[in-house]
């Protein structure tokens, strides 16, 4: 072992029953040995290093040492600097048990972080005394901790399974709403997947943390919420819509943000204004002319844009109603060349950069949903 | 312990109830420990270290001495030695030599009595 963990571990609190005697004195350490035998087992030490030595090999059992200030090869002071060195944090209380008297060293020894100093020639009671009740503290205080430690553990099991179940619920709410224009439950996942490949591998994601790429990415699930508002007729339908129609279909992206205006805990959740951003501007367009807002260029969020991206990539790469499915190459020209779309040149830099990865999503995702496609 | 025994020990200045009260009371621990001493080597060096006027050593071996009649309660030693630790670290080394007078008689004394 290379450094002093006096940590416990998760599950276990095991109570050390070891004291460490480094003294070079063998009378010293006869005596020290003798008023603490009949309750601990005792570790002798002739010098710091030896010392030092034996404390490493077996920390979680030791439960404190005693240290004498002079000794040849390692003195006490020496000791203490190395056991810092080495990590220890004053998990282990440390008593210098001295003849010493000069300040200067005893002071010295405070700062290096003893737990107390006992004279020598040392009075028994006193020294069992002393020594039992700061072992007594740090015991109590180490029970404490794994129990503070075991509560946080469980705490944040609970909240990563909150996470999860919020997670799973807005997937299966996007794709009940994909589910009626017979998309497959796996577009909602290519749209999170896709978003946050693009966020993480480019310069689209530049200054977003992994928590924020990865709020985002869950909200991209809920892009086309508002198509929950559309009627079957037009969702559904086969051929071109007519200019009517096309007006009531423009309409899904204010629906979807309004849809989660009116929830009051989306409101108030972190990942609020990236969702209600992608639902309402996931079909606006680089050049001004998209929807429903006309906004043009860097006036269209970020994420809106890496959505929109995500979006049109996988409407090319699958089969639509309207439409039978491109090849990759096909679809990656026509996001380049702006037949399908109008992207900024970061978010068309972006995508070639993510587009051979954004492929390999593909592959991956139908390996595994292979038999579980519902489209 | 034989009686005899400890009251010739107390005569030459050990405080042998002090003493067994520091070891609990644990009489054999005595024995051993008084025979460690008898054997130990550090007032001879000592000696040397004084004639060939190094300091540092004579300090490091006063020291060691002072511990160890300290813990056996050879009250008298106990004091000399705690003196001469303390003029060795004021660097004063023969002064700490002609202390060596008066501590020699009192070292061979007790040495005779274990």
């Amino acid at each position: 072992m290379d450094s002093i963990q006096t940590e416990t571990s998760m599950t276990t609190t095991r109570m050390p029953g070891k004291i460490l005697i480094v003294d070079d004195d063998e009378l010293n350490r006869m005596i020290l040995a003798n008023i603490f035998s009949d309750d601990y087992e005792i570790l002798e030490a002739s010098n710091g290093e030896e010392g030092v030595r034996l404390l490493l090999s077996d920390i979680p059992d030791i439960a404190a040492v005693l240290l004498d200030v002079m000794m040849p090869v390692m003195d006490g002071i020496q000791f203490l600097e190395k056991v810092r060195s080495k990590g220890w944090n004053g998990g282990i209380p440390i008593f210098l048990i001295t003849a010493e008297s000069d300040t200067q060293v005893l002071s010295r020894a405070y700062a290096l972080g003893v737990m107390d100093t006992i004279a020598k020639p040392v009075v028994p009671y006193m020294v069992r005394r002393r020594v039992d009740s700061v072992i007594e503290l740090f015991m109590a205080r180490k029970r404490l901790r794994a129990r503070v430690e075991e509560q946080q553990h469980q705490l944040d099991e609970q909240a990563r399974r909150i996470l999860e179940l919020n997670h799973s619920m807005i997937e299966v709410l996007s794709t009940a709403v994909e589910f009626r224009s017979a998309e497959s439950g796996s577009h909602v996942k290519r749209i999170h997947d896709i978003t946050k490949c693009l966020l993480l591998n480019t310069e689209l994601g530049v200054g977003m943390s992994y928590e924020t790429i990865e709020i985002i990415a869950t909200a991209s699930i809920m892009h086309d919420i508002g198509k929950i508002a559309i009627p079957d007729a037009i969702l559904n339908k086969p051929g071109r819509l007519t200019a009517e129609e096309f007006e009531v279909m423009k309409t899904h992206t204010l629906r979807g943000a309004e849809f989660l205006e009116k929830i009051p805990q989306m409101r108030e959740h972190p990942g609020f204004v990236y969702a209600y951003d992608i639902a309402r501007h996931h079909h606006e367009r680089y050049d001004g002319r998209g929807y429903p807002d006309g906004l043009r260029g860097d006036e269209i969020p970020i994420w809106s844009q890496a959505v929109a991206l995500a979006d049109c990539y996988d409407a090319l790469v699958n089969d639509r109603v309207y439409k039978k499915a491109y090849s990759f190459d096909e679809a990656k020209d026509m996001i380049i060349s702006g037949k399908c779309g109008a992207f900024g040149p970061t978010a068309l830099a972006a995508f070639k950069v993510a587009e051979p990865a954004m492929r390999k999503l593909y592959a991956v995702k139908e390996i595994q949903s292979d038999g579980q496609d519902i489209s | 312990m034989d009686r005899t025994y400890l009251d010739r020990l107390r005569l030459e200045g050990l405080d042998v109830d002090q003493a067994l009260d520091r070891l609990m009371g644990n009489e054999a621990l005595l024995g051993r420990l008084l025979q460690k001493w008898k054997e130990d080597q550090s007032f001879q060096a000592l000696s040397e270290a004084l004639d060939e006027g190094s300091c540092e050593k004579a300090f490091s071996l006063s020291h060691t001495l002072k511990g160890m009649t300290g813990n056996l309660s050879m009250t008298a030693l106990y004091e000399l030695f705690s003196r001469q630790t303390e003029l060795l670290r004021g660097g004063d080394v023969a002064a700490a030599r002609d202390m060596m007078d008066r501590i020699r008689p009192l070292y061979e004394r007790m040495k005779a009595a274990i």
